[in-house]
């Protein structure tokens, strides 16, 4: 089974003079850490908010483990899916552990089994002796960590995460992969976006290179690589499809 | 029901570390009321309750100064002064006095008055005396003598409403005079055709048959009771600060928004709605905890800077009832904001802008009732003017329930209407 699956996605925003999909088709296998890049205004972010049922496509499917967002399935399908936002989606003055328990109360969890739940967590991701520090004085790669936990509490089949590691040092980066890998092994699936194609060749096992709204190609990164005869790695194929227009 | 608990705790986590929040929500409030109700005092003050100098210059010397004397005095609301610094007053003293602003008024009882009253009273029991057919003749005088009058002087700076309330008991004063004088030459010249009867047992003439008796009542629609600053300013200024609470709620919802947190809530199974009524109660709560700290300020703190004690009325489940519900429409109006404006900059101003004039025209500032009939029309849409009319009714008409239902019903039926605005919004923003 596909964890996801998107056929002939369109949209165009109200007032908006250029559509920002146009037809996006692609599908990744259940259980993959799959990637999904573009440059810049390629429509990665719209793609991953019709996943996730927060904007409306204006024509197309999507099919997360078999199940249609625009069928009624929308709740079946948060009960699956993780989100990492670019953002750290964290209420800043709240501490570490106030935050994780009140996102854990909302997926319903709560009492000691939750506290449990959430300290193990804060513990695998280097964070248990700053859970009653506030999430405003925590460093970038603590937030960045913690925020992935916000999206794991509930133990999601897929978890997407847009650019998980922009702007964090490369301790937390390679914690935060570290984190991906494992997560995979336990059978789960990962969709990851990212500008950093070096990072993005370390750890998916598919990618999806898309532009101006359509998927331009797709596969591993080495059956990518390996090609194109020019090209050496995952940021040389990047370049070579969307091409070297600076895009703003 | 665990979602709606865990986010009225979280709220209530982030107020308790905000304290400029705090500061706002509670502390502000509680000094904007004290400082209102004081400084709107003596504006508000009855001209029972303000005891005014009038200068008095008697030039009669006859029974209608006194009689004005008199009145004045026991009316309780005038301080006759009749001499200054020993001197008797004179009118181009008194005027010059009002000229320079020294004080409010003065009267001027010309000479001869009492006599012409006399004279007026004596014409008229003649007359009546002759188609009778009596005899006896009251003196008159021969010459009337023209615009006879008892002269006013106001300070130039007065107010037409204190004018014509001086003027309308000056009025009352020289009416009873003249009416006292008249049936006493009735009942002398009565007595003169029966002098055989014995006069004690003559029976005196009452002409007043029909008086005036105030009474207070329990229910009334009719907003015309102020009683006092206090009574006005506590009531509606704490409404005026509880729609502040727009501001934390605006700024609250579009952090949420710029960080993120509220996708992720978004993505979290379960209905939103519980999320945000969560919300919703808290500041509600937060509103009435704010509005009965006020009430409390004007029972115990302002009677001691000299205020009158704030009354509550006898129906306090009507006066909570009221105050949720403006604490409905307060947050409601506050996350239809935050929904609409995209910058906590934007929310600000225009949070605070709006607020101001739906107080001014909801009567918050000045009574509805003392604006013009168009202004009090547009003023009485604000949902402030609503709470302000409830709170009135109940405080100072023991109003109950039933009493205030249709105002709380287009209170909550206003914060309604605007959280189904902001989720229309909400709803178009995903399409």
């Amino acid at each position: 089974m596909n964890s996801i699956a998107v056929n002939d996605l369109h949209k165009t925003y109200a007032g908006a003079l250029t559509p920002s999909l146009q037809g996006l088709s692609f599908s990744f296998a259940e259980g993959k850490i799959a990637g999904l890049l573009g440059p810049n205004g390629a429509g990665k972010t719209t793609t991953i908010s019709i996943i996730c049922g927060l904007v409306k496509a204006s024509a197309g499917t999507v099919k997360v483990f078999g199940l249609n967002q625009e069928s009624g399935s929308r709740e079946q399908i948060k009960r699956v899916l993780g989100i990492v936002p670019q953002q750290i989606a964290l209420f800043p003055q709240l501490t570490a552990l106030e935050n994780l328990v009140y996102f854990g109360n909302l997926y319903g969890f709560k009492g000691k089994a939750l506290k449990d739940k959430v300290m193990a967590h804060l513990e695998a991701f280097g964070l248990e002796n700053a859970a009653s520090k506030e999430i405003g004085k925590f460093s970038g790669g603590m937030k960045r960590r913690t925020n992935i936990i916000a999206a794991i509490l509930h133990e999601p089949k897929l978890l997407v995460l847009d650019e998980p590691t922009a702007g964090v040092d490369v301790q937390s980066r390679s914690m935060i992969l570290q984190f991906l890998r494992d997560y995979n092994a336990k059978g789960n699936s990962v969709l990851y976006t990212s500008h950093l194609l070096e990072e993005a060749q370390q750890i998916c096992e598919d990618v999806a290179i898309m532009d101006e709204g359509k998927l331009v190609v797709q596969g591993s990164p080495a059956a990518l690589v390996n090609a194109l005869p020019d090209c050496r790695n995952l940021e040389d194929v990047f370049l070579h499809y969307t091409g070297h227009a600076l895009r703003d | 029901m665990l979602r709606l608990i865990a986010t009225i705790r979280k709220e209530w986590l982030l107020l308790r570390r905000d304290k400029a929040g705090l500061a706002l929500l509670f502390a502000m409030p509680l000094v904007l009321i004290t400082v209102m109700a004081l400084i709107q005092d003596a504006p508000f003050k009855d001209y029972q309750e303000v005891k005014f100098d009038i200068l008095t210059v008697d030039n009669d010397q006859g029974r209608l100064g006194r009689y004005i004397r008199e009145g004045l005095g026991a009316s309780g609301q005038f301080n006759v002064i009749d001499s200054i610094g020993n001197e008797p007053l004179t009118e181009t003293r008194a005027q010059q006095l009002i000229a320079e602003g020294e004080y409010k008024i003065s009267i001027t009882i010309p000479k001869g008055a009492t006599a012409e009253i006399v004279s007026n009273a004596n014409k008229i029991v003649n007359d009546i005396s002759k188609r009778m057919g009596l005899a006896s003749q009251l003196p008159v005088k021969a010459v009337v003598a023209d615009s006879l009058a008892v002269q006013l002087y106001f300070d130039p700076a007065s107010k037409k409403a204190f004018k014509s309330a001086i003027q309308q008991a000056l009025d009352n004063f020289l009416t009873q005079v003249q009416t006292d004088l008249l049936l006493e030459r009735i009942q002398m010249q009565l007595r003169s055709r029966d002098s055989a009867a014995a006069q004690d047992t003559f029976p005196a003439i009452r002409l007043k048959a029909v008086g005036l008796k105030e009474t207070g009542v329990g229910e009334g629609k009719q907003i015309d009771v102020i009683s006092n600053s206090v009574q006005h300013n506590v009531p509606a200024w704490s409404i005026f600060a509880m729609f502040f609470i727009v501001i934390p709620i605006a700024g609250n919802m579009i952090r949420e928004r710029e960080d993120g947190s509220l996708v992720r809530m978004k993505l979290i199974p379960g209905n939103y709605g519980s999320i945000l009524s969560g919300k919703l109660l808290f500041f509600v709560g937060i509103c009435v905890v704010q509005f009965y700290l006020m009430m409390l300020v004007g029972i115990y703190v302002l009677p001691l800077l000299g205020l009158p004690r704030l009354q509550l009325g006898v129906n306090h489940a009507a006066g909570l009832l009221t105050a949720a519900s403006i604490g409905v429409t307060a947050t409601a109006y506050g996350i239809l904001i935050g929904t609409l404006f995209k910058t906590p900059n934007q929310a600000l101003n225009f949070g605070a802008i709006s607020i101001v004039i739906l107080s001014a025209i909801g009567g918050i500032w000045i009574p509805l009732e003392v604006m013009p009939d168009t202004m009090q029309r547009i003023g009485r849409m604000s949902p402030l003017s609503w709470g302000l009319d409830a709170i009135n009714d109940i405080y100072l008409r023991n109003g109950n329930i039933r009493y205030v239902l249709p105002d709380v019903l287009r209170l909550l039926g206003c914060g309604a209407a605007m959280l189904t605005i902001a989720a229309v919004v909400e709803q178009r923003r995903a399409g």
